[in-house]
Order: C-alpha cells, then structure tokens, then sequence
C-alpha cells in the first residue's frame, strides 16, 4: 500500500552532536529507523572531536560554539565558514528532501534553510513563553521559515510556542522511543527498596524540582520511613548535599549518569517515577521512557506533562512547585498497589503511541506530502535570475 | 548634485531588489499552495474511492449504503463550485459509517475501515499543511507593498474551504 521510494534524505541537527540533548538522540533513533527501512539518511551537524565519530551516516560541519542563547548555553555553530560547508553538503548530497531540526535558532538549521530550495521539512522541539526577543526577529526570519513546506512541531505545547512566535501552523508529531527497549523486565537488588522512587536529571539545575521532591520528603518518610530516593543524572553532589537536613542524606542515593542499560533497570526496580520539574519542559521524553517500562509515574502539572499523561489518566500529577501535594500524592501512590499497578498498564499501553514504528510512519507520511510537485533539494543561489543566464551560455 | 543622484539611483537599487526579493517569496509560497493542495486533492479521490469500495463490498443496510455511495459519486464528480460541500457531506456520512461500526462489528471489513482511518489521519495532516500555506499568502498578499505593487500578478487569492474545518 504505501510507496516504497527510497528516499534520499538530508538531516540537519543544529546542536553539538557530542553533547547530550534530547533533539540529537530524536534525530540519531530517526535517522537509525529510516536507514532499517531502507532509506537512505545524511545527518549534518557540529561536531566537536571527530575521532569521536562512530555513525558511518553522520558529517561533521566543524566545531559547535558556546554561546548563552534562551536561558541555557547551546552549543551550536554559524558563520561564513559553516555557511560554505552548509551549502556544499547540500549541492554534494542530491536530496530528495532536507529535513531541519530547530530551523528557529541561529545555528546549522537556519543556514541550511537559507541556502536551500525544494521539499524541506523543519521540526520544532522547543517550547518557550512568548519571548520579546523572539517575536522581534520574527519579521526577520519569517522569509527563512516560509521556505519549509512543511512544518512539525513535537508537542502541543511547541506547536504553540512557533504559533506565538511565528504565527504559523504545525503538525504535531510526538518525540520517538524505541519502545522493545524499556520492556527488558530487569531490574537491580540493589535498587529495590521497601519502597523506591527514582528521578533523572541534572539534580542541581532548580527547573529540574529535585528541590520540591526533598522538601516533600519528611513528610513521605512518617508513612513510609524505609522510603529509597533513587537520584540519577550529573551534577554537583557535595554541594546539593550541603543545602539539605542531614536526617535525609541516609535516604538519598546518587548514581551518576546512567547508561542506557542501566536506565531501563532503574525503571524497572523503582516503585514509582517521580518527575517534579517546575518548568521548561516541551515533550517529556522521560516520562514516555518511565511508561514504556510499566512504572507508575508522579509528575508536576505543568502543561507538557499534563497533556502527555492526559490530565492525570497515565500517571498520577501534583500540584507543581507545591511540596505538600507532592508528598500527599505520594503517600496515596504508593500505598495503593493496585491502584499503582493498573496506572501503570494505563501507561504502558499508551507508550506504544510513541513508538518509532507509529512515529516515523507519521514523519514519511509528511516525507511524501512535501514531495509532491516538488523536485530535488537544489542551492537556491543556483536558482538566481544571473545565474540562469550564465547557464544559458 | 551628483552625489544626490548617486544616492537616488542606490535607493532604486535596493527598491528594485526588495521587489524582486518580495516577488520570489510570493511565488515560493503560491508554489507551496499549489502542491498541497495537489496532494490533498489526490487524497481525497482516494478517500472517495475507498468510501465506494466499502459501499459496494459491504453488508450495509440500504439507507446508509445510497447515502454514502451518493455522497461518494458526489465527491468525485463535484465541480470546483460543488466541490467543498461534496466533501464536507462525504466527512459527514464517513463519521456516521464509522460510529455505526462501532454498534455493529461485522458489517464492513475490517481492513477497509483501517485504510478509511489512516486515510482519514493522512488528510488531516495534509490539510493543516495546506491551510498554513494559504494563511501565509494571504497574510503577504494582504501587505501594502504587494498590493501597491501588485506583486501577485492574475494569480487568484488561495481560499479556505468550508469543508476543510469539519474534517480536522
């Protein structure tokens, strides 16, 4: 039934590809996907060792830079060096289509945007407020964007954050997770406790809600005083520490970045996930991951997570910011097994709507559509009314 | 005097390249209004075709069976002045079809039903694609300098259909 045209595609990621990031390990599953299914996937993107470089499908475009953008330091890469080499992976790849990855800030993306012509696809990951400094160079880059036939935003809330400031219409199509992955039963002795809770992040960033989760604890604990708190992710562990009553520290246990394998046993040994982030978050990817592994999930009602889990019916939500309400659905989640168990089925059969077989089958979807009456990807300065004439000689 | 002419000609240097810049942008996007509207045009021949195929192959009871065939052949004949409401009435008795299916499992294959879901997904996407190409001609049509310039030229001004609301 479907048309099975091997396509040429052409991914550009705007961020380094060597640091972490919830948009690089999207466009690395998606390219993985479209490669099994026999397609045919270029990724370009900043990269700041390329010894480091084991995907045979993945071009460097040279050094990402540091620079503070939107509150939090990117690392991405622009200039007239990196414009050069944008265009010369595009004149050199013979595209079907391009497929942009944050085409809305100042990085790889938005050049290759520029420079091209034909079928391309931007995806918007980011979900912000309205920012002033945004809407303000919307008039600028509004001539860039226009160029993207088509438009995908990866939540409700990012669809938003591009129709405020940008004024224009997107798809929505959810983050991808390889589901079969988090469904490995597994789980750690050592993480088992009488109960656990489990969180990941960078503890000691405060959007992240640690905090919340800790000030919600002395509370928890007169119920359940064996209570484990599982804590993984980077950051400084001394200086957290110092911030927090002593009595607790016996409670607390910190585990460092986790490997992917190691993740899924997390999943599987913890009672409940716990995800009390204050904000800033577009998708939560976490929380699809948590669902995936069949375990109860507590998370702060801010609006990413509360569409996500459906207002409450694929995992428990408080109150957020609000350590009395964190500590309240606790207590009640993790006394009521039952209840717990059938929250987490809810979850896990929700999750296979994120599966990469459903979400990629909805990205080719939007691969056909924007190819329609549309030739290959060409550099639009080739497309220039003097450049037609010298063609012409 | 000279240096006043110089800045005269600069000026209608840049005029002229904005014009041309302003140009290319409508033509990229009256371009992009095309081949949705190509592809969402194919997409909806074929949902019709689908609609008729379960008409003929299905059990179904002879009211729902002439409304939906009528609606069908309608949509598929439509001229470009019938062709919103042949849409819309053809949505209209999709949805009836499908919630009826929903009471009476057996009726209409199974695998029929799937091809008019996913169909139905492929049209909405496709729709939201085109209408966000439309808005955004009609936004910079609707700008001064290109209506003074009358930078469009005898291309039409894109429309919205009536019909394109009920399926979303």
């Amino acid at each position: 039934m479907k048309s099975s045209k091997r396509l040429k595609i052409g991914m550009v990621c705007p961020y380094g590809w060597d640091t972490p990031g919830g948009v690089q390990i999207h466009i690395k599953e998606l390219a993985e996907f479209l490669i099994r299914a026999g397609h045919e996937v270029s990724v370009f993107a900043p990269v700041s060792d390329d010894s480091l470089i084991s995907e045979p499908w993945l071009v460097s475009a040279g050094r990402p830079v540091s620079i503070p953008y939107n509150g939090a330091v990117a690392r991405i890469l622009f200039g007239p060096v990196a414009s050069s080499r944008v265009r010369q992976w595009i004149s050199s790849g013979n595209f079907d289509l391009l497929h942009l990855h944050e085409p809305a800030i100042p990085s790889l993306s938005l050049l290759a945007c520029w420079a091209a012509d034909g079928p391309m696809v931007g995806t918007f990951h980011a979900a912000s407020a309205k920012q002033k400094a945004i809407t303000a160079v919307g008039p600028i880059l509004e001539p860039v964007l226009e160029k993207l036939t088509a438009r995908i935003a990866v939540s409700e809330m990012a669809r938003q954050t591009l129709k405020d400031h940008f004024d224009t219409e997107a798809v929505v199509i959810p983050n991808g997770l390889e589901t079969s992955k988090f469904e490995v039963d597994d789980e750690n002795p050592d993480w088992v406790g009488e109960p656990t809770i489990g969180f990941i992040g960078r503890f000691d960033e405060p959007r992240k809600g640690l905090e919340i989760l800790i000030a919600a604890l002395p509370e928890t604990l007169k119920t359940f005083p064996q209570l484990k708190v599982l804590i993984a992710g980077p950051g400084e562990k001394a200086e957290f520490l110092k911030k927090i009553d002593p009595v607790l520290h016996s409670r607390l246990t910190f585990l460092g970045k986790l490997s992917e394998a190691d993740k899924v046993k997390f999943f599987h040994s913890i009672d409940a996930y716990i995800a009390p982030n204050t904000g800033g978050e577009s998708f939560g990817i976490i929380l699809t991951e948590a669902m995936a592994s069949g375990t109860a999930i507590l998370a702060s009602d801010i609006p990413a997570f509360s569409q996500l889990l459906n207002y409450g019916e694929f995992g428990s939500l408080f109150t957020s910011e609000d350590a009395h309400d964190l500590a309240a659905k606790l207590t009640a989640l993790l006394s009521d097994e039952s209840g717990r168990h059938t929250l987490a089925a809810k979850g896990l059969l929700q999750s296979r709507k994120y599966d990469w077989s459903t979400v990629a089958e909805q990205i080719l979807d939007v691969y056909e559509m924007v190819q329609v009456g549309n030739g290959k990807v060409s550099l639009s300065s080739d497309n220039r009314v003097w450049n037609r004439f010298k063609a012409n000689d | 005097m000279t240096k006043s002419l110089f800045l005269f000609v600069i000026i209608v240097l840049i005029l002229a390249w904005y014009l041309s810049f302003s140009a290319t942008r409508l033509d990229r996007l009256h371009h992009r209004v095309e081949t949705s509207w190509e592809h969402l045009d194919a997409l909806l021949q074929r949902r019709a075709a689908i609609a008729l195929d379960i008409a003929h192959k299905s059990n179904l009871d002879p009211a729902t069976y002439l409304l939906l065939a009528s609606s069908a052949f309608q949509a598929r004949e439509a001229t470009i002045i019938e062709r919103s409401e042949a849409e819309s009435a053809l949505s209209e008795s999709l949805r009836l079809l499908q919630s009826d299916s929903q009471d009476v499992t057996g009726t209409i294959a199974l695998s029929s039903l799937a091809e008019l879901e996913s169909i139905t997904d492929k049209i909405k996407m496709s729709i939201n694609i085109h209408l966000e190409a439309v808005n955004a001609v009609r936004n910079l049509r609707s700008k001064v300098v290109f209506r003074v310039f009358r930078l469009a030229g005898h291309a039409p001004l894109p429309v919205h259909y009536a019909f394109e609301d009920d399926v979303l």
